[in-house]
């Protein structure tokens, strides 16, 4: 969790480059976002902006129940005719 | 919209300016509402529920939206500013008001958020608190009143700017970016067919002009357009569309940079194009100036391929002298893009020399593949200029034993690029500076060169002029030279009018010469420059022959038109930090034998493209990648749209301005901004909206559930340390309001308020915060000192604990939430040139008597509504907002100043 912090900013604008790696991730299925955020090796606080920007345009959801540890699952979107 | 007339304006479209837009338009009164952001609602709209009610905020909000911005009387005009009001000597006022750009018809548009979600620029969303992202093309939020999208466009980016071809640079990153490499070429396309040719050869003004060149270095902008043309011409050629023919028929007198260039547009908007060329390859100065390990032939042929792919016919080993013998082939226009292939001639003795070669023919014959007589030899090169350098590069390349530069100017203002003078030296040129030629040794070949000091280059009016010291400074002894001092248009065969350096006179702006018909664009028009410049060149001219045979005005207003481009130290004041990212280190490739031909540079792998792409600042923050053009179903993007100046007499102001909230990283102990899990009363609302940014409460940390909450309440209000002495209102009653919706949300969650005391003035306030107790909410009373972060992102919170005898105790938490005070907001000073309404001590608008005339300010005519005169809650803005009304109706009948 204690990590440089990087300008909001410029955390946001990585979102599309992020995006590729994040549903890489996903591709084995559903992960929390302490799990996504091991899987492209970038912080979790970092791993929330992108997810959830990737959840608001469509490309992730997450699964409804959390997990024990209290985190929620997140899965790509299947994309029409993907 | 000039010359409106209105009873009244209201300036603000919260939940203040509309409750008295609304008033007033049911009184009869018209009114004209002016709001800055481009939906009304306020901050109200982006609240979860309102107190003490739990009432949804946007199920009471929307209706009055929608009623506002669809009453009779009331007239809307969002996304505007007011910049001016003055008082218009009849009792009224005079309001100028900036209406920017959406860059969205407003009409045209659905709603539909196609543009926002094909948008490759990301930036916080300010509604939702920075919480989440947003896109540059946007709708600001789901019950937006109107819901029509809006491009964020702050300027031209730098980098687009600077490129003379017209070349969307920033929008080519963007699309690099989001790993959509077909796209990035295809937009380059959008200016010129030359991808791959600038991707290797062009000079970069767009890497001159990067934001991040003031930073750790500019973006390889160059290198990734190298990156998209590379990964499109490995895919290999697939079908095209080729555009039906309008039946018009253009001739385009060389196959260069810009004559290709102007042939592809002139070709997708359907004109049958031959292009003549007196080589007998096309590409002009691509083909046959650039050595091949900066631009290999191979490349210049896919991007000539891109323009005979769309029909356009190439005709070579064809000068054409007689431009009458074309419009008798049935011509309706020619375009002359011949380049300037003519030597300058140094006209020194022994000039004509064996062995003195042309740079010209020099490079020609190198592209061509011929011998060159240049092996185990000492070469001189003549010249300080770009071509002087690729001479002195191929000579080595081809074997010669020693090879030196001779420039008139000194080392320091050689005009060839830096970049192509280190990787010379680095390949063993040598260079001579500041001399000049005084003639040429020999009898039948030359043996050497004579040099003369040259002491100026230039004269006073900067032009060439170069003079020299008395007497010679000694030979260079040689074996061959090649002089590569100028070259010129040989234009004298088309009976235009010419200048001195032979370039052909056109009309800067539309390019079209003397004869109407006939229009020039390239070097044969600027002299020798870059390709880019002649792309760019050809790219005008093709529009200007367009409109000149569609019968259309030659308006070069209609060609482009750029916003302005963006300040670079706005684009960096815009974050706090920059995380350093260094640029990617190019050349590798420097030829260190003879006959080492490859390329000087390799192409990027996609990994360091995403990283050179990911190092782009957004300077523009619409990146002009045109995504949203195409997709939009309704064609209702408009990049060239202005904004206007809209003017309008009023008889009375109502300001409703409402509030701005408390900056919480000005209270650093408290870790806002430093702790990911430490938020503002804003975003704690946010996330507890329908509308909400995350799924479900979740830590900003690392999106777990917080299971322990606290609240702090009086941050940045009741605190002299920071200028804000006064009570905020609202915090209490929020952070109760908030405590409950969290144990409705969270059950298992605990939530802990410290307070110095709890404000719970209002109907049915107390009782809401008795029932918070009642579900759970634990309250300490006592300041916070400060709060620090565990590893694992839980916080200590430090506190005086008053109820247990005063001693200092600590707690952990997995979440804080901060209760921001509120402070006077809107620029109510600006919109006053001539001296407006007098602010209060706490620089809210002041009014005259709070007690018994509320709502009037001490300037006649204007009032002002809700949370501008002061920290106030929903109720009370709406109260506020009535009274407002009242005193503005009362003004208006006495002084008679209605419409």
């Amino acid at each position: 969790m204690s990590s440089v912090n990087r300008d909001v900013r410029e955390i946001i604008r990585d979102e599309h480059l992020m995006r590729r790696r994040i549903l890489a991730a996903l591709e084995a299925g559903p992960l929390t976002i302490p799990e996504i955020a091991d899987a492209v090796g970038r912080p979790t606080h970092e791993v929330m902006f992108w997810v959830m920007g990737m959840r608001k345009y469509g490309h992730v959801t997450e699964i409804k129940e959390a997990d024990d540890d209290g985190f929620y699952l997140y899965q790509a979107v299947k994309k029409e005719g993907a | 919209m000039s010359g409106m007339k209105y009873d009244a304006l209201v300036v603000g479209g919260g939940i203040g300016g509309m409750e008295s837009a609304l008033k007033l338009g049911d009184m009869g009164y018209k009114v004209l509402l002016v709001e800055k952001d481009s939906s009304v609602g306020g901050k109200m709209i982006l609240l979860s529920k309102v107190f003490p009610t739990l009432d949804c905020a946007s199920c009471i909000s929307t209706p009055k939206m929608g009623a506002t911005v669809h009453h009779p009387n009331i007239t809307v005009l969002t996304y505007s500013e007011v910049e001016s009001i003055r008082r218009d000597g009849a009792g009224g006022f005079h309001v100028q008001i900036r209406r920017k750009a959406r860059f969205v018809d407003e009409e045209a548009c659905t709603g539909c958020r196609q543009c926002e979600m094909v948008c490759n620029v990301a930036v916080p969303d300010e509604f939702n608190a920075g919480l989440v992202s947003r896109r540059a093309a946007y709708i600001p939020f789901p019950q937006a009143v109107p819901k029509k999208a809006v491009l964020e466009r702050a300027g031209t980016s730098p980098c687009t700017a600077a490129c003379p071809a017209g070349i969307k640079a920033h929008g080519y990153i963007a699309l690099v970016r989001s790993g959509q490499y077909e796209k990035a070429f295809e937009l380059v396309c959008e200016a010129t067919p030359l991808v791959g040719s600038l991707g290797r050869a062009c000079y970069a003004p767009c890497e001159a002009e990067c934001t991040r060149g003031g930073l750790e270095g500019p973006v390889s902008i160059r290198r990734l357009k190298r990156f998209i043309a590379d990964t499109h011409y490995a895919k290999g050629r697939g079908p095209v569309d080729v555009p039906p023919s309008n039946g018009k028929k253009v001739a385009i007198v060389g196959s260069g940079p810009a004559g290709l260039t102007a042939a592809w547009h002139l070709a997708r908007k359907g004109y049958e194009v031959t292009i003549f060329e007196a080589a007998s390859q096309p590409g002009g100065m691509l083909r046959l100036a650039l050595p091949p390990y900066r631009l290999p032939n191979e490349v210049v042929d896919e991007d000539v391929a891109n323009v005979t792919e769309i029909g356009v016919k190439i005709v070579t080993d064809r000068r054409v002298d007689d431009l009458e013998a074309l419009r008798a082939e049935g011509y309706d226009a020619v375009l002359l893009a011949i380049g300037t292939h003519q030597a300058t001639k140094l006209r020194v003795p022994g000039e004509d020399l064996a062995g003195v070669m042309r740079a010209a023919d020099f490079l020609k014959a190198a592209k061509l593949g011929e011998e060159l007589d240049v092996a185990e030899k000492r070469v001189v090169v003549i010249g300080g200029g770009n071509v002087a350098v690729d001479v002195a590069r191929t000579a080595l390349r081809h074997g010669a034993s020693a090879v030196q530069v001779v420039s008139l100017e000194s080392y320091e203002h050689m005009p060839a690029h830096p970049q192509e003078i280190a990787e010379a030296e680095a390949e063993g040129v040598t260079f001579r500076d500041s001399c000049g030629v005084a003639w040429f040794e020999g009898d039948d070949a030359v043996r050497g060169v004579e040099l003369m000091r040259c002491v100026s280059v230039y004269d006073d009016k900067g032009r060439f002029s170069p003079q020299y010291a008395e007497g010679t400074v000694g030979s260079l002894p040689c074996d061959a030279v090649v002089v590569a001092a100028g070259m010129r248009p040989d234009s004298g065969a088309f009976g235009l009018p010419v200048n001195a350096s032979g370039t052909v006179q056109v009309d800067k702006a539309t390019l079209q010469t003397s004869l109407p018909h006939v229009f020039a664009a390239g070097d044969v028009v600027l002299g020798p420059s870059m390709i880019t410049s002649a792309a760019g060149q050809g790219r005008r001219a093709a529009f200007m022959i367009d409109r000149w045979l569609q019968g259309e005005e030659l308006d070069p207003e209609a060609f482009d038109g750029p916003l302005p481009t963006v300040d670079k130290n706005a684009v960096l004041a815009r974050q706090v930090t920059h995380s350093e990212l260094r640029p990617h280190d190019a050349r590798e490739n420097v030829a260190l034998a003879p006959g080492e031909f490859y390329e000087d540079e390799e192409t990027m792998t996609e990994e360091e493209a995403l990283y050179s792409a990911s190092r782009c600042l957004d300077c523009g923050v619409c990146s002009e990648c045109r995504e949203c053009v195409a997709i939009c179903p309704a064609d209702c993007i408009d990049l060239q749209m202005k904004g206007s100046e809209v003017e309008a007499e009023v008889g009375a102001v109502i300001l409703a301005t409402g509030f701005t909230l408390f900056a919480a990283d000005a209270k650093p102990q408290y870790g806002f901004g430093c702790y990911k899990n430490v938020i503002t009363g804003m975003q704690m609302d946010r996330l507890l909206a329908p509308t909400r940014p995350y799924n479900a409460v979740l830590r900003p940390g690392d999106g777990k559930i917080p299971g322990s909450i606290a609240y702090v309440l009086c941050t940045g209000s009741r605190d002299e340390t920071v200028g804000n002495p006064l009570c905020s209102k609202i915090c209490c009653m929020y952070s109760i309001k908030q405590n409950q919706l969290i144990m409705g949300a969270l059950p298992l969650a605990d939530v802990t308020v410290y307070y110095m005391d709890i404000r719970s003035v209002g109907k049915g306030y107390d009782e809401f915060y008795e029932q918070a107790k009642a579900m759970g909410a634990t309250f300490v009373r006592g300041r916070i000192s400060e709060i620090t972060e565990k590893e694992d992102g839980n916080l200590i919170v430090a506190y005086e604990d008053i109820d247990n005898g005063g001693g200092m105790a600590q707690a952990e938490h997995d979440l804080v939430v901060l209760a921001v005070g509120v402070q006077p907001g809107g620029d109510v000073g600006r919109m006053f040139p001539e001296g407006g309404p007098s602010l209060d001590k706490y620089f809210y608008v002041g009014e005259a008597d709070e007690d018994l005339d509320p709502g009037r300010t001490d300037m006649p005519g204007v009032f002002v509504a809700g949370a501008a005169a002061g920290a106030k809650d929903i109720p009370d803005s709406i109260l506020h907002a009535g009274a407002a009304v009242a005193q503005a109706a009362a003004y208006l009948e006495k002084a008679g100043v209605t419409i």
